[in-house]
């Protein structure tokens, strides 16, 4: 077995002590310190990546819940720009109404003063046809031709207690 | 029909060297270590050339195996050993590599971690510089370390000793695991290779047959390849537990 010829130790101790040598002071020196710092720059990126990730998110987290106070603020203002307008309107038809009522009730008393006033002039019409008719139905009766005035006063008397009955 | 331990055999390429009277002569063995320094530096230096933010395939390989092995160092360990770590990374790349590119077919490269001696001195190197971390982080108490806690002192005369022998065993566990599988596995593969070209010289229905022990040795490739991986891992897995023991003590 050629591994216990101990005469062949010697050359392969001094050969793996220079190359495992070399390759360590090639691995500590320049490997390992490169891979590392390539990692820790990847790990620091990822990690900024993550932080700005986070930042942004918590400003867009702040901008969404101000839309939405602006949004409830509008529809609240809206609101009572509706309510405002609608007491206004409300107050302003009342009032029109009331405008409107007052008038139609001024025009209603003009036309019952007109009425009142056609009543009394045509009972007072009626009353001359009446003592008119009165006296032709007399003359033609009784032949008798009585003064229009004396009928008159006759009729009138009697239709003024009738109308005193009546009322 | 040559051995299959004949792949072990140590050849000098080069003249014979000779340093402080030790043979330091370059061999294949020697080869194979430069070689391997050269794949694990190329690996590296090509796969971290762009040093890109986003990976590609290559870097992904080398940050990965950087991050397998920090991770493990992390979780035995702690975070005191973190300096060691550039020493951890190097002995996992190295035998990693130095397994793997023995497991090449056909060119069938030189594989030095079939050796004990090369072994036996990583152990070795492990060991010596695990117990002076230790006596370093915790000074003469690092001795209590082989006291166990809460044993009545009759049983510390046992289990004193038990616990100093198998603190003194483990360069020999460690390297003799590590040298062992590679021997097993590398000699296997060439048993039943030489099986195959037997089989296939006797002709005929010998030589169909010859089918059976190549069907072996592929199954037998994929099973080397991941002996060579968990024997990487392993050897860098120990150590970052030796490494524990010695920076925490239990």
């Amino acid at each position: 077995m050629p591994q216990l010829d101990i005469a062949l130790f010697a050359p392969q101790i001094f050969w793996l002590f220079v190359v495992f040598t070399i390759l360590y002071i090639f691995m500590s020196r320049s490997a390992a310190p490169k891979i590392a710092d390539v990692l820790k720059k990847r790990q620091d990126k990822i990690a900024n990546d993550l932080n700005a990730a986070e930042k942004l998110q918590a400003r867009a987290e702040e901008a969404r819940l101000i839309y939405e106070k602006s949004q409830a603020d509008a529809r609240s203002n809206a609101a009572a720009v509706v309510l405002n307008k609608r007491d206004e309107l409300k107050a302003l038809a009342e009032a029109e109404y009331q405008k409107l009522s007052e008038a139609l009730a001024a025009n209603a008393d003009e036309a019952q003063k007109g009425i009142d006033a056609a009543k009394n002039k045509a009972l007072g019409e009626v009353r001359d046809v009446a003592s008119e008719v009165c006296a032709d139905i007399i003359a033609q009766i009784s032949g008798l031709k009585l003064d229009s005035d004396t009928v008159s006063k006759i009729v009138s008397a009697k239709t003024d207690a009738a109308t005193k009955g009546d009322s | 029909m040559a051995s299959p331990l004949e792949q072990f055999t140590i050849k000098p390429w080069g003249p014979a060297l000779e340093i402080a009277g030790y043979d330091v002569s370059f061999t294949n063995s020697a080869a194979a270590m430069v070689a391997t320094l050269v794949v694990v530096t190329f690996f590296i230096t090509f796969g971290m050339r762009k040093n890109a933010l986003v990976p590609g395939r290559w870097q992904s390989g080398v940050e990965m195996c950087y991050e397998f092995i920090a991770k493990m160092l992390g979780d035995t360990a702690g975070p005191a050993g973190r300096k060691y770590f550039p020493f951890i990374f190097t002995l996992f790349m190295f035998v990693l590599a130095a397994n793997l590119i023995g497991m090449i077919p056909w060119l069938h490269p030189f594989t030095f971690t079939s050796h004990i001696a090369v072994t036996f001195a990583m152990a070795f190197f492990v060991f010596v510089g695990v117990t002076i971390i230790g006596f370093a982080t915790h000074g003469l108490k690092f001795f209590g370390f082989f006291v166990p806690d809460g044993a009545p002192w009759y049983l510390l005369l046992i289990l004193v000793p038990i616990e100093v022998i198998s603190y003194l065993s483990r360069p020999i566990s460690l390297s003799v695991r590590l040298f062992a599988n590679m021997v097993a596995g590398h000699t296997m593969l060439k048993v039943f290779g030489g099986f195959v070209v037997s089989l296939g010289a006797l002709g005929g229905i010998f030589a169909a047959s010859a089918f059976l022990p190549f069907a072996f040795i592929v199954a037998l490739t994929g099973l080397e390849l991941l002996v060579a991986c968990l024997q990487a891992y392993v050897f860098a897995m120990l150590t970052c537990l030796y490494l524990n023991d010695a920076l925490h003590m239990h």
